[in-house]
């Protein structure tokens, strides 16, 4: 494949359009494969070749794609995404005219991933330059995702084996991907319905099932969804392919935090593993009830949780560790009748700033209206009265 | 294009006269308006130089023409052969060729209107005019009548209708020696000429030169004028010979282009002596025509010529040997003088084609409908009907008709190429088997035709009109002369074609001037067979070549199937493989960039507006500078809504000054210091008076504001985003602006206040939340307002959730935030909240929280 000539790279598109070889044609498109690198394709105007060999619309969409492919070697991604626009919308086209088959479908996959790519490399590029606004690029990358989508999503006809929606999930990822860079969670509701009403949502490739829970599990995360946001992320992280160990952390960022919320505590060697050590204080403080070395552990890796996206999530795990704390006083005290003055010393020597007892019952509050504990507050003797039986309740087990 | 002309160029070689552009269109079959320009390019190519020039456009194939159409009576064929011949014989005939040429213009002119009266002279061919008159008629005349009565009638009057003149005379006229660049123009000139030379008379005795001259034209002329005879297909033929007419024309200007070197010398010699005008216009065909019409057209006639050769004396033959030398030539010229314009078109007509080609359903019919119309246009831009015909009510080709066509076409194809090899009588079955073609058209072409005449004067510039009766009439005859060369073009191969030329060529010195004088007695003796007689020059040259044309004829007939089929096979291909027909131009520029649309900095206005206040309209167009307030003007009104504000606290009002002073700004480009006071100062009015939205704006404005305007307000507005995005719970924002939030800005006072009151709030900490609520600094608790109900609700839930058995008031209201327990009390009473009878300020928990969760 190296350096083949563009007359030769033409007559193999098009003999894989012919053909009908998806998995291959997608290749002669993808910037995934190196034909991408050679010079002899990265021509600046490569229309009248195109035109000569290839029918309607795909001329349009190799020419887009060999522009590209020269936008790319000058390091001009604006122009590269604009060339792969007009490839997703050159394919489009001849996609949609495509009856009751879908072998194209792995050449959708691989103009709108490399859309999408260059959409975001755009971007950056722009906002060096100190143009353009962050997140506009995606979402016009997004919106051709869309029109792909609805292509795919519409086609009702065809039999399952020939069903364009068998690119869904595909697109829907990708989307995903994007909303997400732009915190537009809002726009996943909708394709995740399409999938949960879709019978094929069991049957997509385990690679597309892996991204899709991935974030649909981020997104139940986010809405503090802690229970469906566990069983989405742990069956990405179970399924996806041992050797993606990148991937696989991503996941992990996600969903140590949820377990953690339940109560969970991941071990060393997991963090280690992955290389997330970060959490290993984390974990610790959590895990002892330790509000000092919470706080310090947030604080040391705020940076890099904050760029997660989960800080807030993180920080949410004060709660539990509050529980554990009161419940070391509980142990220590050995009594189900605690004086919230017990709680104050504790919480003080955690060097909680400016807290009071007020404060304390408010956090007793929190914890008792959570379900952490199994008690009441007696105002008037400054007392907490907790259960006998299991005042302190497993985390996996309340709520 | 290079397949085109390569298609092209193997078409021609193969016979496929008319074939030929058709082929060259399948190629280009794509988009279907593209392929119906393809067409119509091949035509208009062929015929552009016919056209062009016979049509007023090109005037000096008009002029060519014209001369023929005077003749064209019977003469007319031979006249148009003579104007070939006498552009090659003109040199030696020069009084008549240049008289010839006047009249041909002016005849052209009435010819067409002619077209029964001047055919009726054409009638004097003798045998074939019997014939010939009828299909005339039938051609000419159902359009050409009614001109003709126009055109007659202006005949008589002035025999070089001033109309015509206008157009065609200026190639024509002698006189014009000047005006050969102006051919058009000079049209009038001629005619004053005209009367002189008068033609008719005059022209009679060209004529003959001119035949002898012509004889191939003849010989074209014959084959058309067989066809029409033979057969009723009249209309028909009227159809052929305008087809063949145009090809004719494209022929005689093909040859002339091709044989370029024998035959423009000739036609240079011609025009010389006849008219510098008229080798202007020559020039022109050569330049245009020659080209375009040359490869095509030629191919086309020819055979007919061979077909008609038969009879004629193997003297020609040899002509025609040496014809085919030329053809080569020839054909190169063709290529570049192929190029007629579609744009010439008349826009009606462009439409009417795009709609034949809407109407096809798959590619079989656009095939059909494309090669339809290249017949049927051609022959209308030939006889100018083109330009009179109403096309926007012209019936649309029936797919039908067209499939019959097709299956038709190839019968008669080989029909023709079988006629074409028993020779005379092989003209005229071709000439039926074109009829048959014509046929198809016929309908198209019957009505057409007379509603080209009839509205072609009414409706049109009368000038215009009249020229292009005239040439019409002019292409009429010529295309009676010429049907039986159309018809020959049409059956025959590309291949005898370009034999033909070369023979043309060959003859092109020589042999033109045996034809002139030969030629010409025949031309007169037989008339319509004059042009026979030029053919057989060529053809006669030698019988024995003749058959061996015939034969080879025949060969290209017998492969005519093949081509056929190749054709088909050709279509398939491309029918199959959509190629684009225009060049694929990737319209990544056309993109939009996102960010980069419409900006305000593009098209900088500064106001000069007066005014101090200012009502608040919702831009609908581009900003007037007049109601625009400039800067300066702008600090007083921004100080004049701060003092009413204060004063007044009219809400409704500031807010409408504010968004009318910040629509200046934004308008003007301004984005300075002063831009960030106006949105800070609106935010807090708005902040002040609860309005979120406008509060909104203006915090986004103001994010993007302090990139470039950094203010020591900075912290304070992150520090209401902060809030802003706890009152709507978006904590993916939250998570985004505590990335991009610096050390410095942490410590800002408001900022670290938000962020406690976030942190407090995440946690569901009420306490510290409503203690940091109320120690909120600057306007913060304005926005904290907007969602203390609802934290306080939440903790409220917890407390009676959490305590037992009571709830002190006192403490619900010191945790809560409220001020008093006035207000405590109300708001508790306001829910519903029960207390204990004994204590009113405790509060039943158990029975208060079923209260809250019902609320």
């Amino acid at each position: 494949m190296a350096h083949i000539t563009i007359n030769q790279y033409l007559q193999q598109v098009y003999d894989a359009i012919d053909n009908h070889e998806g998995s291959f044609c997608a290749e002669l498109l993808s910037f995934k494969h190196p034909h991408v690198a050679n010079p002899r394709l990265q021509l600046a105007s490569p229309e009248e070749k195109c035109q000569q060999v290839l029918e309607v619309p795909y001329d349009e969409m190799v020419a887009a794609h060999l522009r590209c492919t020269y936008a790319v070697s000058n390091h001009d991604f604006v122009e590269a995404y604009k060339c792969q626009t007009l490839v997703v919308q050159s394919f489009l086209r001849a996609f949609q005219s495509h009856k009751e088959e879908n072998w194209a479908l792995p050449v959708m996959f691989a103009v709108t991933l490399d859309l999408r790519i260059f959409a975001n490399n755009a971007e950056q590029q722009l906002l060096r330059k100190g143009k353009g606004k962050l997140g506009d690029m995606l979402e016009k990358a997004a919106e051709q995702l869309m029109g792909c989508f609805r292509v795919c999503a519409s086609d009702n006809r065809a039999g399952i084996d020939d069903s364009k929606k068998w690119g869904m999930l595909f697109l829907i990822n990708q989307l995903f991907k994007i909303y997400f860079k732009i915190n537009k969670l809002h726009l996943c509701k909708p394709l995740i319905r399409a999938i949960d009403s879709s019978n094929l949502k069991d049957d997509y490739s385990m690679a597309q099932r892996v991204t899709y829970k991935y974030y649909v599990g981020r997104k139940a995360m986010f809405d503090s969804d802690y229970k469906p946001a566990e069983e989405y992320l742990s069956f990405s992280f179970q399924h996806c392919h041992r050797s993606s160990q990148r991937n696989k952390r991503m996941i992990l960022i996600y969903l140590l935090p949820v377990k953690m919320l339940l109560g969970h505590m991941p071990n060393h060697q997991l963090l280690r593993k992955y290389d997330l050590m970060q959490f290993a204080d984390v974990t610790k403080a959590v895990s002892e009830g330790n509000l000092l070395l919470l706080n310090e552990a947030l604080a040391k890796h705020e940076t890099f949780f904050i760029r997660c996206g989960i800080f807030l999530i993180l920080e949410k795990l004060k709660i539990i560790t509050y529980r554990n704390l009161f419940k070391k006083v509980y142990q220590l005290l050995k009594t189900h009748q605690l004086p919230l003055d017990a709680f104050l010393v504790a919480l003080k020597m955690m060097q909680v700033e400016e807290v009071d007892i007020d404060e304390v019952q408010c956090i007793l509050a929190n914890l008792i209206c959570e379900g952490h504990i199994k008690g009441y507050i007696s105002h008037q003797h400054q007392k907490l009265v907790v259960s006998k039986a299991n005042p302190f309740p497993l985390l996996s087990s309340s709520s | 294009m290079a397949a085109k002309t390569t298609q092209t160029a193997p078409a021609a070689n193969w016979s496929y006269g008319a074939a030929a552009g058709p082929e060259g269109q399948t190629v280009s079959e794509n988009p279907e308006w593209e392929k119906a320009r393809q067409a119509l390019a091949s035509i208009s190519k062929t015929q552009s130089a016919t056209k062009t020039a016979q049509a007023n456009r090109t005037t000096a194939q008009a002029g060519q023409f014209q001369p023929a159409v005077t003749e064209s009576t019977a003469i007319q064929q031979q006249q148009q052969q003579q104007y070939y011949q006498q552009w090659y014989q003109q040199n030696q005939q020069q009084p008549y060729p240049g008289y010839t040429y006047p009249y041909n213009y002016y005849y052209p002119m009435a010819a067409g209107p002619y077209g029964g009266g001047g055919y009726p002279p054409q009638g004097q061919y003798g045998v074939p005019p019997g014939p010939y008159p009828s299909p005339t008629t039938p051609t000419g005349q159902p359009p050409s009548l009614p001109v003709m009565d126009d055109q007659s009638s202006s005949y008589p009057s002035q025999p070089q209708p001033p109309p015509p003149a206008a157009p065609q005379p200026p190639p024509q006229s002698p006189t014009s020696s000047e005006q050969p660049p102006p051919p058009p123009p000079p049209a009038i000139p001629p005619n004053s000429q005209y009367p002189l030379p008068l033609g008719q008379n005059s022209y009679n005795p060209n004529n003959p030169m001119p035949y002898p001259n012509n004889d191939p034209n003849q010989m074209r002329g014959y084959n058309q004028g067989r066809p029409s005879y033979g057969q009723s297909y009249q209309t028909q033929n009227s159809y052929q010979q305008q087809q063949n007419n145009n090809q004719h024309q494209q022929q005689g200007q093909g040859q002339y282009g091709p044989g370029a070197g024998r035959g423009e010398a000739n036609k240079n010699k011609n025009h010389q002596q006849q008219q510098p005008q008229q080798q202007g216009q020559q020039l022109w065909h050569r330049m245009k025509q020659a080209p375009g019409a040359g490869a095509m057209k030629f191919n086309i006639p020819k055979r007919p010529y061979v077909m008609t050769n038969q009879s004629f004396p193997p003297g020609e033959q040899p002509t025609g040997l040496a014809a085919t030398p030329s053809s080569p030539a020839a054909a190169p010229a063709a290529p570049g003088g192929a190029q007629t314009r579609p744009q010439d078109w008349p826009q009606a007509m462009k439409e009417y084609v795009q709609r034949c080609f809407t109407a096809c359903e798959n590619e079989e019919d656009k095939d059909r409908t494309e090669k339809g119309l290249k017949e049927v246009l051609q022959k209308r831009l030939q006889d100018g009907s083109a330009y009179t015909i109403d096309w926007d009510r012209e019936p649309l080709p029936e797919l039908k008709a067209k499939q019959s066509r097709w299956e038709v076409v190839p019968t008669q194809r080989t029909l023709e190429s079988s006629v074409g090899r028993g020779g005379g009588t092989g003209g005229s079955t071709r000439g039926r088997g074109g009829g048959a073609r014509l046929g198809h058209y016929r309908n198209v072409f019957s009505q057409r035709s007379p509603s080209s005449s009839s509205s072609g004067s009414s409706s049109r510039s009368p000038s215009p009109s009249h020229n292009r009766h005239r040439d019409r009439n002019g292409q009429r005859h010529r295309r009676s002369d010429s049907e039986s060369q159309s018809d020959s073009s049409m059956s025959s191969d590309l291949r005898t074609q370009l034999p033909r030329r070369n023979q043309k060529g060959g003859r092109g010195r020589g042999g033109d001037r045996d034809r002139g004088r030969g030629g010409g007695e025949r031309g007169r003796g037989r008339g319509g067979r004059g042009n026979r007689g030029r053919r057989n020059m060529d053809d006669a040259n030698s019988t024995v070549l003749g058959k061996k044309r015939k034969g080879g004829n025949a060969g290209l007939d017998f492969h005519d199937p093949h081509r056929e089929a190749k054709k088909q096979s050709r279509a398939a291909r491309f029918h199959n493989t959509k190629m684009r027909s225009e060049p694929l131009v990737l319209s990544i520029n056309n993109l939009e960039l996102p960010k980069e649309d419409l900006s305000w900095d593009d098209c900088p206005i500064v106001g000069t507006c007066q005014e101090i206040t200012k009502i608040y309209l919702r831009l609908t167009c581009a900003p007037d500078p007049a109601t625009v307030r400039p800067v300066s003007v702008l600090r007083k009104s921004l100080l004049a809504v701060k003092a009413h504000w204060k004063t007044r606290q009219d809400y409704p009002y500031a807010c409408e000054q504010m968004k009318s002073i910040r629509q200046d700004l934004t308008v003007q480009g301004v984005r300075t210091e002063f831009t960030v006071e106006v949105y800070e100062c609106h935010a807090r009015i708005a902040l002040e008076k609860g309005d979120h939205a406008e509060f909104n704006q203006c915090q986004m404005q103001l994010k993007a504001l302090y990139k470039d305007n950094p203010s020591e307000n900075i912290g304070e507005f992150t520090a209401y985003r902060l809030l802003y995005y706890i009152f709507t719970k978006n904590s993916g924002d939250i998570t985004t602006e505590l990335v991009y939030l610096t050390a410095a800005l942490r410590a800002d006072e408001c900022v670290s206040h938000a962020l406690s009151l976030r942190a407090a709030w995440a946690l569901g900490n009420f306490h510290r939340f409503f203690q940091l609520y109320r120690r909120a600094p600057r306007m913060a608790s304005y926005l904290i307002d907007k969602f203390v109900e609802r934290e306080r609700m939440i903790a409220l839930r917890a407390l009676f959730k959490t305590f037992r058995p009571d709830l002190p008031v006192e403490y619900v209201q010191s945790s809560l935030g409220f001020l008093c327990l006035d207000s405590c009390m109300a708001f508790l009473t306001g829910l519903g909240v029960t207390f204990f009878p004994s204590d009113p300020s405790k509060i039943d928990c158990k029975t208060s929280s079923a209260c809250l969760a019902a609320s």
